[in-house]
This record gives structure tokens, sequence and C-alpha cells, in this order.
């Protein structure tokens, strides 16, 4: 119970204190700015197996582990036969290749 | 792709005639279209991984409105315990739909053999069973292909059987969904996008499936080769019990008037007969199961995976099918349970209904024939609780239990409203809790403890409620001479209701194996010391309550009012002498555990929790939660435990001051009260199932317990079973 108070009230914040001290406002090296850049977007993201995840990037780690949310599986590349698997964690070892849409900007 | 030809559920209202016909045509699947969306893909992956890489070890970057707590519960994919979809927890083979097995031939409309038919129905009946026990329908019913598009189906016979599933599911649907009584891990109600043909009406799917019959008939008639008739027959029996099971739950599912007045429900009515029937044909139909296809032939349509797309990503992967002689079996107790719940019809009065209930649920039947019972007694759920019915049945409760003065006769009443609006007011307040607790009755036995302690709350209410009201109408009708007191009239119909949930409460823990041997002793205490001495009290008072107004009736009587009230009830026999027995052996049978339970501690034949790892009291506060919110009766504390325990302990075993105390007279003790118990139920002699087992428990646990008082393996420390075998409440005590 206290457990998950706690992750629930101190989400964000509480974990950036371990890459930069809060009250130095550290600028953010660019790499990150990029990655930043794409939270939150569409990403299509091809597994070992062949199918296709495509979901909102959310959370990315050193080893491009990459969390999505409303997330939807296609079996192969031709299929438009979608299974919602909503919040998913794609472990990097299995990531093929990461598309993102960028429709709203070419618009 | 598919997607096409599935039909949209929710714009249903609006569709012409033909648009319905095609619906029908193409089968019940459908699911919702989603709109198109149109990506323009970039792709980064070299520009990613190496931007990731830049991250120290252990860095998050992450959104700010996401948080650890909300990545706990992400599927991690390529797991093959969490990846539903992965390969290898997919098939070799890609999932069969209707239309594949009818392009392959795997599937057939027409022509059909015998054998093939029978399969697919057995099939079909072991997959309700699976549904009702708790799996999803998409795993079972209708994994079955042929269920797909029934319509398509050539075949009468099996086309008619089909659709009659659907209606089957529907009505099944209904009664456990209306009575409400289920919890997740007894039944998934997810439909899944399936339509239930809701155009068929019932009529019309009895009189197909009578007309296959006929059509079956006639074939037996013209001499068939034996096996050729073996197998009509078979087919024939299926059809027929769908068909008697399928009228039988429509029969029942009809609500017009309260249990006591339908007719159908008396023995000798046609329901009994069809359940005979269905009984009947169940006979023939498991002699027949060896000639269907095996259950694993691909012709049965079944495609267990048929609709895995439809479930969630962490879904169980297979349901466990029943076999048909399993399934066979459940029908066969689903007939005799309903015959059973046929019989609510005879119970008029609350009590006599609360008793039935209780004893139908101590059975564990499974969820439709409780959810049936649910249905017939409580015909409308959502207008119950400001329905006049239920306050009309609890006036009569309490008027028949104690029968108080303002019930007994109608003039006392009369003259004040606000009297009358006190009561009434007092018994619309009584409407829900008592509902809930025949309604808890349908759950679970593992989810009526809880339900049971929530309840106490209302109760504790109630009874706050209850001894107001008979204060007030103590005051009013002490002022008219001649009267009988109204004290503790309602009260001790509450606290009465109140006692049996109590009990209910603590003896689930033994039924359901919450409690560990070393916590008996303060159980069995505060059945043994409280609850039922307080119970016997309560049914004491309202039997003498009953008494007195008898007689106060034959006073009135005599004084020239003829014989319009006259009681039936023989003269000396007291109204509530066989309850007040049984609940003197309950009694018995508690303090004998408890003393044995104390003297196998004391004479350490009890393994005992170390002591820096465990606290009695707070154990004891645990178990005995639920009472807190109670003020009547008082909630018992563990320093009263100990003490009274100490007491009872000095008195038996202390003989005199310079001696220890002598354990081995606590079994003595123990002894004589299942010595009381063994005595009291052979004076009730019944035939009662109930009694019996009490009557056996009492008799061993008395030549025990001699044993025991007598030296018998003083010297062993092995701790004595308690075999819960014969009675879930009450233990054989065994000493190996």
């Amino acid at each position: 119970m206290s457990l998950t108070d706690e992750l629930s009230t101190s989400p964000v914040d509480g974990l950036n204190i371990s890459c930069g001290n809060e009250e130095v406002q550290v600028v953010e090296a660019p790499e990150k700015i990029k990655l930043r850049s794409w939270l939150n977007k569409n990403l299509r993201i091809e597994m070992s197996d062949g199918r296709i995840l495509v979901g909102a990037f959310l959370c990315t780690d050193r080893d491009s582990n990459i969390i999505l949310s409303s997330c939807a599986e296609f079996l192969n590349s031709s299929s438009e036969e979608a299974r919602i698997l909503g919040l998913v964690m794609i472990p990097g070892r299995h990531i093929v290749s990461i598309h993102v849409d960028n429709s709203y900007e070419t618009m | 792709m598919s997607m096409n030809e599935h039909i949209k559920v929710d714009d249903d209202g609006d569709l012409s005639d033909d648009e319905k016909k095609k619906l029908l045509e193409d089968g019940v699947f459908t699911t919702t279209a989603t709109p198109k969306l149109t990506y323009n893909w970039v792709d980064i992956t070299e520009e990613f991984t190496s931007l990731a890489k830049t991250l120290n070890l252990g860095e998050l970057l992450l959104d700010k409105h996401f948080g650890l707590y909300e990545a706990m519960s992400a599927v991690e994919m390529m797991d093959p315990k969490m990846d539903a979809g992965m390969m290898c927890n997919r098939s070799d083979k890609p999932t069969l739909t209707f239309d594949k097995g009818v392009e392959l031939g795997v599937l057939r409309l027409e022509g059909l053999d015998l054998l093939e038919q029978i399969g697919v129905m057995d099939q079909v009946f072991a997959c309700f069973v699976s549904w009702i026990e708790g799996n999803s329908l998409a795993q079972t019913v209708f994994a079955n292909l042929y269920l797909h598009k029934p319509f398509s189906i050539e075949e009468r016979s099996l086309k008619a059987f089909c659709i009659t599933a659907y209606k089957m599911v529907e009505i099944i649907k209904h009664f456990i969904d209306q009575a409400a009584v289920f919890e997740e891990e007894d039944y998934q109600p997810m439909q899944y996008g399936y339509r239930l043909v809701p155009d068929v009406s019932e009529q019309r799917t009895v009189g197909m499936l009578r007309e296959v019959e006929e059509d079956l008939f006639r074939r037996l008639r013209q001499r068939p080769p034996q096996r050729e008739a073996d197998c009509l027959g078979a087919l024939l029996a299926r059809i027929k019990f769908i068909r008697l099971l399928y009228s039988v739950l429509g029969v029942l599912g009809r609500q017009d008037t309260e249990p006591e007045a339908r007719k159908e429900l008396r023995p000798e009515s046609e329901l009994h007969k069809a359940l005979n029937m269905c009984s009947e044909q169940l006979t023939i139909m498991r002699s027949t199961i060896p000639l269907a296809i095996p259950s694993d032939s691909p012709k049965l349509g079944f495609e267990p995976l048929a609709n895995q797309r439809l479930l969630p990503p962490t879904f169980p992967r297979y349901a466990k099918i029943k076999s048909r002689d399993e399934a066979f079996t459940y029908y066969d107790d689903l007939i005799q349970r309903l015959r059973v719940v046929c019989k609510i019809y005879s119970h008029a009065s609350f009590h006599t209904a609360l008793d039935f209930f209780m004893e139908f649920s101590r059975q564990k039947p499974c969820l439709l024939s409780r959810s049936v019972l649910q249905v017939l007694y409580i015909p409308q759920p959502s207008s119950l609780l400001t329905n006049t019915r239920v306050v009309e049945v609890l006036r009569e409760a309490a008027k028949s239990f104690i029968c108080p003065p303002s019930l007994a006769s109608k003039t006392l009443l009369a003259s004040n409203t606000q009297a009358k609006e006190f009561l009434d007011m007092f018994l619309l307040h009584c409407g829900r809790p008592f509902v809930q607790l025949i309604q808890l009755c349908g759950h679970n036995r593992a989810r009526q403890r809880e339900r049971l302690a929530h309840l106490l709350e209302d109760f504790s209410n109630l009874q706050d409620e209850a001894e107001k009201v008979d204060a007030y109408l103590h005051n009013l009708t002490s002022k008219s001479e001649g009267r009988r007191s109204h004290l503790a009239c309602f009260g001790t119909w509450i606290l009465y209701h109140t006692l049996r949930i109590m009990i209910m409460y603590l003896l689930s823990g033994f039924e359901l194996q919450l409690y560990s041997v070393h916590e008996y002793h303060y159980i069995y205490w505060y059945l043994y010391e409280f609850l039922y001495g307080w119970l016997l009290s309560s049914l004491s008072r309202a039997d003498s309550l009953l008494l007195e107004q008898e007689s106060y009736l034959e006073k009135e009587n005599s004084r020239g009012k003829g014989k319009k009230n006259k009681v039936k009830r023989k003269k000396g026999c007291r109204p509530y002498a066989r309850d007040i027995t049984l609940c003197q052996v309950y009694q018995n049978l508690c303090g004998g555990y408890y003393k044995a339970a104390i003297a196998f501690q004391r004479t350490g034949k009890i393994n005992i929790p170390k002591s820096e790892f465990d606290c009695e009291k707070v154990r004891y506060e645990h178990r005995f939660l639920p009472f807190s919110s109670l003020h009547t009766p008082p909630p018992m504390q563990y320093t009263e435990f100990c003490d009274m325990t100490k007491t009872m302990e000095t008195q038996i075993c202390v003989q005199s001051e310079k001696q220890s105390p002598d354990h081995t007279r606590l079994f003595m003790a123990a002894c004589k009260n299942f010595h009381q118990a063994r005595t009291l139920l052979e004076i009730m002699a019944s035939s009662d199932q109930e009694i019996n087992n009490l009557l056996l428990v009492a008799k061993t646990n008395f030549v025990v317990l001699k044993l025991l008082a007598g030296g018998h393996k003083q010297d062993s420390n092995t701790p004595p079973i308690f075999d819960f075998s014969q009675h879930c409440h009450f233990p054989i005590i065994k000493l190996n």
C-alpha cells in the first residue's frame, strides 16, 4: 500500500534526480533532446519474430528497451487486422527496426 | 480483409429487413470496425539506438506523465508467459475459420453423417459446461466454428441444434446476469461481440427442434439396420434433451408471480415431467458417447484458437474443456438440483425460505442452479428494494417468529398513524439487509464469508432501530390495559438473525480451512459461551412470547368471540422445541471442542507457534474483527477469553490447592459435553442427514475423549487429527 502510494505520488521528478540535480538546472544533452522529441509520437516497431507493434512512445533506456502505450499488434507488415495489447514493453534485443510517424510534421 | 465481412452491431436498430436478412445469412459473428489511419513512417532505427546508448546505465528517458508504477503493468513482449501472440504460443497451422473450414471440406454444411453430428453436439454440450464453470465463452461454446454461422448450415438437425445453442447461451446468461451472484472465479460475463440471435423466438426454436425430432422418429420407424437405428436414437436423445432443457429454463425464467403461487413448480407439473424426461435422455446420451467421432477430430469444428484475437493479451491460452462424460454428469446433477430448486414454492414464509437457501448453499451447487433459485425467489431485483412485497414478507416473518402485539392485532395500530408509520419504516429498512442475506446464500461458499462480515454492520443498525421501535410501541401499549408487553420483540427478532450471521461467519472459517488447530479453542469458546447461548435465550424468549400470545388469544376467545382465531398448534407443544434442542446440541459440541482443545494444548499435544513469532491476542482480534461493529450482542475481548478459560481450568482441574492442576480432567469435561450432545440428538431421533452426521461425530468424539481421560496415549506427543470429512464444521477427533 505505502509503496504504491509512493510510486504514484512522486513519479517522474524523483526519477529525474538520478540524472541531474533538480536544484541546478542542467542543460540536457542534444542526444537526449532528440530522443525526447519522439516521446508520445507513434512508433512502429518490428520485432525479431516479424510482428509489427504500433503505439505511442513513452519510455526507453540505454538498451533501447521501449515502452509503448495503446499498442496494436499486427502479425506481419501486410496484415491489417490488429490486436489491441495496451501497454507493452519491448526488450531492445528483440527490436529489428523503429519507425516514427511524422505525418503531423509534413502536414 | 475479414473486417469487411463483419457487421457492426451498434447501429442495429436502423437496419432494414433486407439488411437484417443478410445479417442472419452472414452469421452472427460481428465486431466493430476501426477507422482507417494513415501514417507517414520514417526509419529511425540507427539513430534511435545510437542516441539511446548515450543514456547512463539505469537511466530512463520518459514522459513526465509516466512513472514506474504505470510501467509495472506493461506486458513484456517476447516473454513466453506474457506474450500470447508469440510464435511459440501459436500453433503451427493457421487458425481455421468457418469459411476456410467449409472450403477445405473439414466443415460440411450438409450431408454430415449421424456420428459426426452426435460428435459436434456432444462437444458443444461439453463446452457449455466448461463455460458455466468459469471459462470464457470465446474459448468454449464460441470456439466451435459451426456456431459462427449457424444459419449457413443446411443440415436441418445440426442447424436447429446450433441455433438452440445460441438461445441456450442467451437464457443461461440471462439467469446468471439477473441473479448476479457470481464472482470472477465463477463466471465470465463477456460475450465478445457475438449476437445471440434475438430474431428467433422461443416458439420458433422449439418448433424447429420438434420438426427435427419428428423427422428422426419417422426414419426410426422405417426399421433401419441396427447400427443406424442406434445412431438415430442417440441423435434423437440429444435433440430432445436440448429442447427439454431449453423449455425448462424458459418456464423457470418466466416471472409473473411469487414462487408460492406458481403451479408449474409443484411436483406432477409439466416442468417436472420435462425434468424426468431430461434424465431419461441423459441416460441414452451417456450410453451412446462412444458412437460419436472422437473429441479430437477436426470434423467437430472445434477450433480452440478461433477467438484468440478477441481475448486480452495475457489471457490463458486454452480453456480446459470438460470430457463428454464429465459434462453429462454435470447435466445429471443440474437436473437434480433444478428439481430441488423448484421446492422453493413450498416455503412461503421468510424463515423457512432462508433455511432452504442456506441448506441448498451447503451442498455447494453450481452457479446456474444458484442463479435460478435466486431469480425464482427474487423476481425483479431492480424494483425489489421499494417493493411492498418484501415489507409484507418481513412483516409476516416477524409476526410468525415472535408475534409482537403490534402485529398480532389489527386494532392496535389502526388508531395511531404515527406508530404505524414508524413500524412500516422499520420494516422497510429491514428490506435491504434481509434481501442481501438471501442473495448472499447464492454466492459461492468462499465469498459468503466476507459478505457476512459486511452484513453485520447493517444488522447492527437494524438492532438499534428495532430497540427504538420496541420502546416506542411499549410506551404506547402499556397505557392500554391487558395488553402484552412489547419490550424486546423486534429486538429479539433482529438479534436472532444477527447471531445466526455471526455463527455462520465463524463456522465458515472451518469449512474454508482458515483456522489453524491452535486457534480452535477460542473460536469454539466464542460459539460455546456466547453465540449459541444467546441464540438459545433469544429462541426461548420468542418461544415464551408466542405461548403468551396463544393463551391471550384463548382468553379472548373464551370471552365469546367465537372460534375465529383458533390456534391450530397442540397445547403444551413449544413452537421452537426442535430449534432449541438443536441449538443445545451445537452448544455442547462447541463446548466439547473448546475443552478438548485446551486440554490438548496444556498436555503439549498441539503445536503452538513459538512465542517470539506469535501473539495470540492479535490473532484473536483478527478472527473476531467483524463483531467489533456490533453493540448488541457486545463483542467479547481477548482478556475475557483468558479470564474465563483460567476460571474454567481452576474449577475443573484443581482438586486441592496443593496439587498441580490435572488437565486430563478437562478431557472428561469435554467428554461430558459430547455425551450431552449425543443424548439430545438421540431424543430428536430424526432421519435428517445433518442430525445423523452430528450424532456420528458426537458418539465418536465421546469415545475418543473417554479414552484420553482414562490416560490413553498419555505420553505421546503426536498431535490429534481433526477430521472434517463427516461434518464441515464439527470434526471427528482422531488419535494416531
